[in-house]
């Protein structure tokens, strides 16, 4: 072991790890522990590999101190020295304390990361065999690719958390106090004001019309509080108030959406009733009584209370809705712009079959359960019968077309009739039969299952890794087109060579080795045409170039 | 499955079925072979509707020359098309089963909104709107002026209908209202007159109650349907009131004024229509003097509403000759509304019998009997001749025309009561001449007369002796089944005290106080805590609810129910209402959960079902009594014991019975479903102590022990009954949470098929086995 000719900076003995007695080293670039009457090291790690130390609270039996290391493994030692325990132990850590923060600036998260993204996927650690060790491309390009994608996931994922709902209880929580001379005191928090701001819309857009310009926060929230949300039996009265106009927008918004009508017909009240006996019919009360003069002004505050109640919640509800609906909706609104949406319509049945459905069903008398399928909702349905289709070509046949075709065929073969005077001679059937079986004239080259037999595994499995290797360079090509920036003009002529050297280096070598075999399938011919498809395009880029420059 | 029910073949369009399913048609098949009528009570949610469908289509089938037609009569539009989408599941199997095409024409009927594809008219929102606009396009002299000059608009959906859609009849199949107007729309014909011309020859027609009980409307849709149908009332519980309402009539002075004002525009006409038409006058007088009422057989598109009395009451004679001319007829209608003008100035309640109202008006204002009774002809062949377009304009002079008639027509089991001012607001003068229908059974007894078969259901016509005694008819067949369960799915609860031992109750005297508010909103602040999803809570009336809600306000118990759910309130508006169901039902989806305030003997609580989650407990607060100081109430409950020998109390603990169980049934569908009832009222003393008139005690509807045997006096339906222990008896607050929270752990337990399967589910094997059909037989017995 070379560890005699290191520098020695601290020699702890009487420390146990894992049970057995031992001698701690700490040297200039590591720390080193071996079992007592031994002359090597059973421990040794470097302090770059160190992530950091943890001691045992005082005051604890034990006294020990642990070292975590980048990969996650970790060695705990014992000072076991019961006289100088403490102080060994606090020896080592200040001095750890001191040595490791010069080793860190290598052992970055970042590496860390990108270590444990190969370790973790066998596909990608190949991959980097491939480009980066054999010098294809740079570790840099490498990962500058992977990182940001990795990004991109990870802030997806947070955003997918779960928005917290509101408390339909939030204005009864701020919990009035008197402060002893007749006043009151309310409590708000910020939780509060986010529940009110996001319940009503409108009072959010007066506060930021008047705070701070108008009125201080206090004020505005003093007003607030004076307001019908806090009040709801009270009937707006001051008209200079700032509240009064929001209580006339609530209530146009109510009015909008009765007017809107519901959406559910099971539930809508006004077409309960199929033939309402005429005006002046029937036994009930002549509805002349609902005159709004003649009520009461214990009656109307009464109506107001129940009528901000609903409003309450219905604002609630939405306000829970609104969050979770708006991505969705957006790409809703996105696609239903190219003026297809409504294939969605006529493929959903409608609300209303769907309810009448559901009120008839009984799921016990039933047999077996019925599987519940949900409707497919396609916003083009061309699209999903024919798959994505090359945007150059216009005429593709629409499901029309297919239909048509089909029944076509229906007819045709409805109506064939062999023509048995014209039949071909046996020999020639028989000929032809011969051709179309497996091993015929006519059935080489076909099917995958004799490629597999004939191919070694080995070869099929470098096969594979040039698939991904080539995969990965190609990604990188294309994903430079459209060529905007200098810096993608720059990357894609890297990325040239590069594919060149990839083809150089690793497929050609391939290439020969099959041939040695006498392999005779072109098993690289498909790759060799997603390379020439590069070059092509590059070509034309660069000509284009070329052109626009002279 | 195929069901043998006493020899007849039946398709039952599922694998399974509930045994009372089975008793049920067995009863119904007794019914239709003894030709005769018959009460069914089955709680909803038992597939009442499947089996009364599967078994009369059945019979259909079998006796196509003894029942040619069933006429299924629902109340609420999405009832009649829930009807009809059975009725197709049904059809559908049956093409399944047989391979034979369906040859059978079944189709919904609704009134012109709910049909209507003419872009103009189907726009408009009321019912009375359309049916105007429609008038007005294809009233048959509207159509004659367009032959004349083809700039007067007409509906091109009823010409096209007119000029081909009658020789085809319509391809056999299942209508439902959708159907139609798409039927319509295709061949360019008016799904409304399409749909009345084909209840002529279908073999189903779904339609709402009015079109067979409102004479003005039965007269004109279905007058001319076979004697050998079966009629069924579905959800019939509340039958008599409908037919109350459809003859009686309420005049306030806004009528009289805008009759005065229809009088005016008719006396115009009159004198305009005399200068330039006279002869049209004199051919009218000559029709009317030969008696030839009809005699250029009305078109179809002429009559708005028909005679308000029944076929069998209207004249066979000759329109009296006072009234012949038009001028005359007006003069007289104006006299007519003069006299009711000076009856409505009075400052005293006053009532009085048709008789006494007949002598009263013939000696102040001369006017004799006959002519009235024969009003609402000469004005419909007066609005007629003088080619009124807009015939909704002329609502309030066919109103009084109308209560001409009925009042001259009738002299029993009607009464005139005529109010200066309303009971809260004795200084306000609003004038209101009730002319109140107090007898049932007036409006239904052609029903009954002229078809074979007329079944009255619904999961609450207990007590069942009661219907046949209101409405006056003799059925053959009187049952109720109950609910075979696996599981009790249903815990009714009486909740008697809050945690501080007062009583609750929603009796008249006490039902302010603060103690039984607050420990009523006790009640649903413990109740919102326990239960998950959705609770419906109901009020004996809209007023109490909204006081009930204030003081709840103000002892700011909303605020803590609003911790654990969210609050929405019926109001008196309905699309406020529908919009605040909605988002309920949303609310209850998404997992929030919601309370949903609500009013007995509302709309909500007649028309919405509260499935599953959309409905896990309801309590009622308080027992839904009618507001018993009402004179027209008084006057009916005075009518019912002399004529039926029913007592007022019992009638009154009927109605709210019968109100309260509609509105806990309505949480229940099915056996998987389950819910908690709760009536939160000291039941035992609400009667007895003041009010005299309530004597029977509460208890003694509920308590099994005692009343075992006295079980046909029990008022709530047996299926509740059934479930109702001593243990759930005025219970407190507290124990009422202990035992929902003990009822809802149970429920949330998985349910499968297994578990019901031989008790509650039948497979046919089972259906088929000996044992089964003694078992069934023993459980439809104890009924």
């Amino acid at each position: 072991m070379a560890s005699l000719s290191e520098e020695v900076l601290l020699v702890v003995k009487r420390v146990r790890q894992r049970k057995q007695d031992g001698t701690l080293y700490l040297m200039a670039e590591r720390i080193a522990w071996g079992p007592e009457g031994k002359d090597r090291f059973s421990v040794s790690h470097l302090y770059a590999d160190i992530r950091c130390q943890k001691i045992s609270p005082d005051g604890k039996a034990k006294i020990q101190l642990q070292l975590v290391l980048h990969s996650g493994e970790s060695t705990t030692f014992h000072f076991a020295n019961e006289s100088t325990a403490l102080k060994d132990r606090d020896a080592i850590k200040e001095l750890l304390q001191q040595l490791l923060p010069k080793f860190k600036k290598k052992a970055n998260k970042e590496l860390e990361e990108k270590n444990r993204m190969l370790q973790e996927d066998p596909v990608l650690f190949q991959l980097y065999k491939d480009l980066v060790v054999s010098q294809v491309i740079s570790a840099e390009e490498f990962w500058a690719n992977r990182m940001s994608l990795n990004s991109v996931e990870h802030s997806l994922a947070n955003n997918k958390q779960q928005e917290v709902g509101i408390s339909a209880a939030f204005l009864a929580d701020i919990r009035p106090q008197t402060d002893g001379c007749n006043g009151l005191r309310y409590n708000l928090t910020s939780d509060i004001i986010e529940s009110i701001f996001r319940t009503y819309p409108t009072v959010k857009q007066k506060y930021a019309e008047n705070v701070p310009h108008n009125m201080t926060e206090k004020e505005f929230w003093t007003r607030f509080f004076q307001s019908h949300y806090f009040h709801r039996d009270r009937i707006n009265t001051g008209q200079q108030d700032i509240f009064s106009e929001c209580a006339k927008q609530d209530e146009k918004g109510q009015k909008s959406m009765v007017n809107q009508g519901v959406k559910n017909p099971m539930v809508d009240l006004l077409s309960l009733e199929d033939k309402t006996l005429d005006e002046g019919y029937g036994t009930a009360k002549v509805p002349t009584t609902s005159n709004p003069s003649n009520k009461s002004l214990r009656e109307n505050s009464n109506s107001a209370i129940i009528k901000r109640f609903n409003h309450h919640s219905a604002m609630v509800l939405a306000a829970g809705l609104r969050r979770a609906d708006a991505p969705s909706d957006q790409t809703s609104e996105t696609s239903s712009t190219d003026g297809n949406s409504r294939d969605s319509d006529f493929f959903q049945p409608p609300l209303k079959k769907v309810k009448l459905q559901e009120a008839i069903e009984y799921d016990d008398l039933q047999g077996e359960t019925v599987r519940k399928t949900i409707a497919l909702n396609l916003k083009k349905s061309d699209r999903y019968s024919h798959g994505p289709t090359p945007l150059q070509s216009q005429h593709y046949t629409t499901s029309q077309d297919i239909m048509n075709s089909i029944s076509i065929i229906q007819q045709e073969m409805r109506t064939y009739k062999p023509r048995l005077t014209q039949v071909m001679s046996s020999s020639a059937a028989s000929s032809a039969i011969t051709a179309l079986s497996p091993g015929g004239v006519l059935m080489q080259g076909g099917g995958q299952q004799i490629i597999n037999q004939l191919v070694p595994t080995d070869v099929q499995g470098e096969l594979k890794h040039l698939y991904t290797a080539a995969g990965e360079l190609l990604r990188h090509f294309w994903s430079c087109f459209p060529v905007s920036t200098p810096f993608l003009e720059e990357k894609v002529v890297k990325m040239k060579s590069n594919l060149e050297r990839f083809q150089l280096t690793k497929l050609r070598p391939f290439q020969e080795k099959i041939q040695r075999q006498y392999l005779s399938t072109n098993l690289t011919g498909h790759l060799e045409e997603m390379l020439q498809a590069a070059y092509n395009k590059f070509q034309a880029w660069q000509t284009r170039r070329m052109m626009r420059k002279t | 499955m195929k069901l043998n029910i006493d020899g007849l073949l039946v398709y039952f369009p599922y694998d399974y079925i509930y045994p009372e399913q089975y008793s049920y048609m067995l009863e119904l098949k007794r019914t239709l072979d003894a030709k005769g009528h018959g009460v069914l009570e089955m709680p909803s949610g038992t597939g009442k509707t499947i089996s009364l469908l599967s078994l009369i289509v059945a019979y259909q089938k079998a006796y196509p020359l003894e029942v040619t037609k069933l006429v299924y009569c629902s109340r609420t539009v999405p009832e009649i098309e829930k009807v009809v989408e059975e009725l197709r599941k049904l059809m559908d199997y049956y093409t399944k089963q047989t391979g034979a095409k369906n040859d059978f024409l079944a189709l919904a009927l609704s009134s012109r909104k709910n049909l209507c594809i003419h872009p103009e008219v189907s726009s408009l929102r009321f019912g009375k709107e359309v049916d105007g606009k429609c008038h007005s396009l294809t009233a048959s002299y509207i159509r004659a002026q367009h032959h004349s000059n083809p700039s007067q608009p007409v509906c091109q959906f009823y010409e096209e209908f007119d000029s081909v859609g009658r020789q085809v009849p319509i391809s056999p199949g299942i209508y439902n209202l959708d159907d139609l107007k798409d039927l319509g729309r295709r061949k360019g014909w008016c799904p409304y007159f399409l749909a009345r011309y084909a209840i002529l020859h279908a073999n189903i027609v779904v339609y709402s109650y009015h079109y067979l009980l409102d004479p003005k409307i039965a007269d004109v849709v279905s007058k001319e349907l076979a004697k050998k149908s079966v009629v069924v009332f579905d959800e019939a519980h509340n039958i008599d009131n409908v037919c109350i309402d459809s003859m009686s009539v309420n005049i306030t002075r806004r009528t009289l004024d805008r009759c005065q004002t229809n009088v005016e525009t008719l006396q115009n006409t009159i004198s305009k229509i005399k200068e330039t038409d006279a002869a049209k006058l004199r051919e009218e007088y000559r029709r009317l003097v030969e008696g030839l009422k009809e005699a250029n057989v009305a078109r179809e598109t002429d009559i708005y509403l028909s005679n308000p009395v029944l076929p069998d009451e209207i004249l066979q004679e000759a329109v009296p000759g006072s009234i012949r001319t038009a001028e005359h007829f007006v003069g007289f209608m104006k006299r007519f509304l003069e006299y009711l003008k000076a009856r409505l100035r009075i400052h005293h309640v006053v009532q009085e019998s048709a008789p006494q109202f007949l002598k009263d008006i013939f000696e102040k204002v001369c006017i004799d009997r006959k002519p009235l009774r024969f009003c609402a002809e000469r004005l419909r062949s007066l609005l007629r001749t003088l080619e009124i377009a807009d015939i909704a304009d002329f609502s309030a002079i066919t109103l009084i025309s109308h209560f001409a008639t009925l009042v001259s027509t009738y002299s029993k089991g009607f009464t005139i009561i005529i109010e200066p001012f309303e009971d809260k607001t004795p200084t306000i003068a609003n004038p209101v001449l009730h002319f109140s229908c107090m007898d049932p059974s007036i409006a239904i007894k052609p029903v009954f007369g002229r078809f074979q078969s007329v079944i009255i259901t619904s999961g609450t016509l207990s007590p069942l002796d009661i219907y046949p005694r209101i409405l006056d008819f003799r059925p053959v067949t009187v049952a109720s089944f109950t609910m075979t369960l696996a599981r009790t799915c249903l815990c009714p609860l009486i909740v008697g005290r809050g945690n501080d031992q007062v009583a609750m109750t929603s009796k008249f005297e006490t039902r302010e106080d603060f103690a039984v508010i607050r420990n009523y909103g006790n009640l649903l602040l413990e109740m919102s805590a326990v239960v998950p999803d959705g609770i419906v809570a109901f009020f004996t009336s809209y007023i109490y609810m909204e006081n009930i809600v204030a003081s709840w306000y103000e002892q700011g118990i909303l605020e803590n129910i609003q911790r654990n759910k969210l609050i929405f309130i019926e109001t008196q508006d309905a699309a406020e209402t529908s919009m605040a169901l909605e988002k309920y039902q949303e609310a209850c989806e998404n997992g929030r959960g919601a309370i949903l305030l609500s009013v007995a003997r509302g709309k909500v609580s007649e028309g919405i079902d509260f499935v599953h989650h959309f409905g896990r407990a309801v309590i009622m607060f308080g027992v839904p009594y009618v507001y018993t100081q009402s004179r027209i109430l008084k006057a009916r409950l005075e009518y019912l014991r002399e004529q039926f020998q029913i007592r007022e109390n019992d009638f009154l603990t009927f109605d709210a019975m019968r109100h309260a169980a509609q509105c806990v049934g309505r949480v229940i569908r099915g056996k998987t479903d389950y819910g908690l009832m709760i009536f939160a009222d000291k039941v035992s003393k609400l009667f007895g102590k003041k009010h005299a008139n309530f004597s029977l005690s509460f208890n003694c509807y509920f308590s099994p022990q005692r009343y075992a045997r006295a079980d046909k006096r029990g008022k709530l339906p047996r299926w509740i009954q059934e479930h109702l222990t001593d243990g759930s008896l005025n219970l407190t607050i507290d124990e009422t949470v202990q035992l929902s929270k003990h009822f809802l752990r149970q429920m949330a337990q998985p349910f499968r098929q297994e578990d019901q399967l031989g008790l509650s589910l039948l497979t046919l094997e089972q259906l088929q086995s000996e044992d089964m059909l003694q078992k069934i037989a023993q459980i439809a017995h104890q009924a």
